[in-house]
């Protein structure tokens, strides 16, 4: 039997569950909130320096001199604040600035912020449900009692899920556009930002910075949260196969990328927790130029540690369910 | 064949809900891979594109000082400046701004406290290079500057505690201090020229020094006759032009060590800065 029929049921099955329109539902409660912080912030700022953001800029780098001179502020983070001096300065040197508040601006930071928890989950909602959901309902002896090979039932699946993995990313991207447009304006496409940072300890590199448009910069994001949305949609997938309830095989995703996101901030002297997927999600770090949490990662690396993960799971995912009695 | 299992689903919904998704998802998809093999070739083999400075957008040219209704001030300097030892966290700087609005009753912006804590007169240079630096400057109709303690007293001890005994204990020698004060003075005078040349407009108000170590015997002849010998090199550069003044603060602490420097015995407290705040307004007509 052909794959396309298998993957338009499943597709279907997916719509049908209204999974996605769930996840559409969030995205549509969470980011006016989130906008609406944002611009009481903006506001905040704007009466504090009348709307110039050269001299918010230069305040926020001289808080953060005065911050590396302390004592108490440990040496880690001192090292984040001075690649954070020198990209600011880099910025004001150019009379560009990095936080142009508009509808662009806001998607940018927001995908910088969701890319390793907030969309990973949204992925999760859909990912996990999509075997042992067959399960609970009780609809897998149906399916498997089709003369179809097993394998094809489960790559249909893992198809009509990369599907609904780049169906988020870009409803996510269209969502906040649309919403803190309306709030900041919807301009700004061609606004530049600087990628291209080399880190090395605690220097920055300036000689391949390079400019490129935000919506250049967005693509690039969006392309990167989508390699993460597929690694942890194969691994939720995995779970799935594994765990005969939904709810159970959510949990198990959902504690794994919350303690990536602990991890993260607290694993530096723990080097070989680099080798873990959860704390290789954030990607757009490498483009921000924000140091990785742990020495010794830089793209190519976590690119290498997630598709080893993706990989693992994959030949589980198959191994387990071409193999495993279906009871009950 | 398929359709038993989605509970009785008309075809023509199924195909249309199938013929949508699978397009957008596909076109979605398509575009997204992309976008990651972009981003991988940028962050591993950057600085293909286009040179940075060209990147110049729509630089919006702000109009200079289209107000002149309100007077604005920039501090920029040490930690005086900052206002280190204040418990309102306010300085001379932030006090100065409200006395003065008080007393003339006009609208007094403090644009930007570009102070950084233990600032010597090199590293103070150096940042005037600075194009955020500058352009806070230039907006500025009075500029607050206090630097010099530093490279006089503390510029052996940035790296050690900053209790009263590290100080007893590393009094430096005359001949030190004054070799010290030969070097910085002349950084001064260059600062000061400096900063009239980004802003020739601008009223510079240098905050002079005090001796911190006045109470302190083996220390109170040392540091007066070092401070003394800076304020008058200071007094010096300043007499050339109006636009730049020294506020003495020498006489202000020199009996009163107690009352008016902060736990620290280096910074002034809030009534030291409320002193120093004080004596700035009365600079300035």
């Amino acid at each position: 039997m052909n794959l396309i029929p298998l993957i338009k049921n499943e597709t279907i099955k997916i719509i049908k569950k209204k999974r996605f329109y769930v996840i559409l539902l969030i995205l549509l409660v969470l980011v006016p909130i989130f906008t609406y912080a944002q611009m009481r912030q903006a506001q905040n700022n704007r009466q504090k320096f009348e709307g110039d953001w050269r001299l918010e800029l230069q305040q926020a780098i001289t808080d953060n001199q005065n911050s590396l001179g302390s004592d108490r502020v440990p040496e880690e983070w001192k090292k984040y604040r001075r690649i954070y001096i020198e990209q600011m300065q880099y910025y004001l040197e150019h009379d560009i600035n990095p936080n142009e508040p508009n509808g662009v601006t806001f998607t940018r930071q927001f995908l910088d912020n969701s890319i390793s928890l907030f969309i990973p989950l949204l992925v999760t909602a859909v990912a996990s449900d999509i075997v042992s959901g067959e399960r609970t309902s009780g609809t897998i002896k149906m399916l498997l009692t089709r003369p179809v090979r097993r394998w094809k039932i489960l790559l249909s699946k893992l198809i009509a899920l990369v599907m609904f993995i780049s169906l988020i990313i870009v409803s996510t991207v269209i969502i906040c556009y649309l919403i803190s447009g309306a709030f900041f304006g919807y301009g700004g496409f061609n606004v530049p930002v600087f990628t291209g940072f080399l880190l090395f300890d605690s220097d920055v590199d300036m000689s391949t910075v390079h400019a490129v448009t935000s919506w250049q910069y967005i693509l690039m994001q969006c392309g990167l949260t989508w390699f993460v949305g597929v690694v942890v949609g194969v691994l939720a997938f995995m779970v799935s196969v594994l765990v005969r309830s939904t709810a159970a095989s959510i949990v198990t995703m959902m504690a794994a990328l919350i303690a990536g996101s602990i991890l993260t901030n607290m694993a530096a002297s723990w080097k070989s927790a680099k080798y873990l997927f959860m704390v290789n999600l954030q990607l757009t770090n490498y483009l921000s130029g924000t140091p990785a949490p742990i020495e010794g990662m830089n793209l190519p690396f976590s690119l290498v540690v997630l598709s080893l993960w993706a990989l693992a799971a994959l030949i589980i995912s198959f191994l387990v369910f071409t193999k495993q009695d279906i009871l009950n | 064949m398929v359709n038993h299992l989605l509970g009785g689903v008309p075809m023509n919904s199924s195909k249309t809900i199938w013929i949508t998704v699978s397009t957008i998802s596909l076109v979605a998809t398509l575009l997204l891979i992309s976008g990651f093999i972009y981003a991988v070739k940028d962050i591993v083999a950057p600085a293909a594109s286009e040179n940075a400075s060209e990147a110049k957008h729509e630089a919006k040219t702000q109009e200079p000082m289209g107000n002149k209704s309100e007077i604005t001030v920039a501090a920029i300097g040490d930690s005086l400046a900052k206002g280190t030892g204040d418990d309102t966290g306010d300085g001379f700087v932030r006090r100065a701004v409200t006395l003065l609005q008080e007393r003339d009753g006009v609208k007094v912006r403090l644009l930007n406290n570009l102070a950084i804590n233990g600032l010597t007169t090199d590293r103070l240079l150096s940042k005037l290079d600075e194009k955020g630096v500058q352009y806070v400057l230039k907006r500025s109709d009075i500029i607050l500057l206090s630097i010099g303690g530093n490279d006089l007293f503390r510029a052996e001890q940035t790296n050690h505690s900053r209790n009263m005994q590290d100080i007893t204990l590393r009094i430096p020698s005359k001949e030190e201090i004054l070799k010290v004060s030969d070097t910085a003075s002349l950084r001064l005078q260059t600062i000061l020229g400096r900063i009239h040349q980004i802003n020739p407009g601008a009223k510079i108000i240098y905050v002079g020094l005090y001796n911190p170590f006045a109470d302190l015997k083996q220390m109170r002849e040392v540091g007066n006759e070092a401070v003394t010998d800076w304020n008058y090199r200071a007094a010096k550069m300043t007499s050339k032009d109006n636009n730049i003044m020294i506020i003495p603060t020498f006489d202000l602490f020199q009996e009163n060590i107690k009352s008016y420097l902060s736990s620290d015995h280096f910074h002034p407290n809030g009534d030291g800065y409320e002193q120093i705040a004080e004596r700035i307004i009365q600079g300035i007509q």
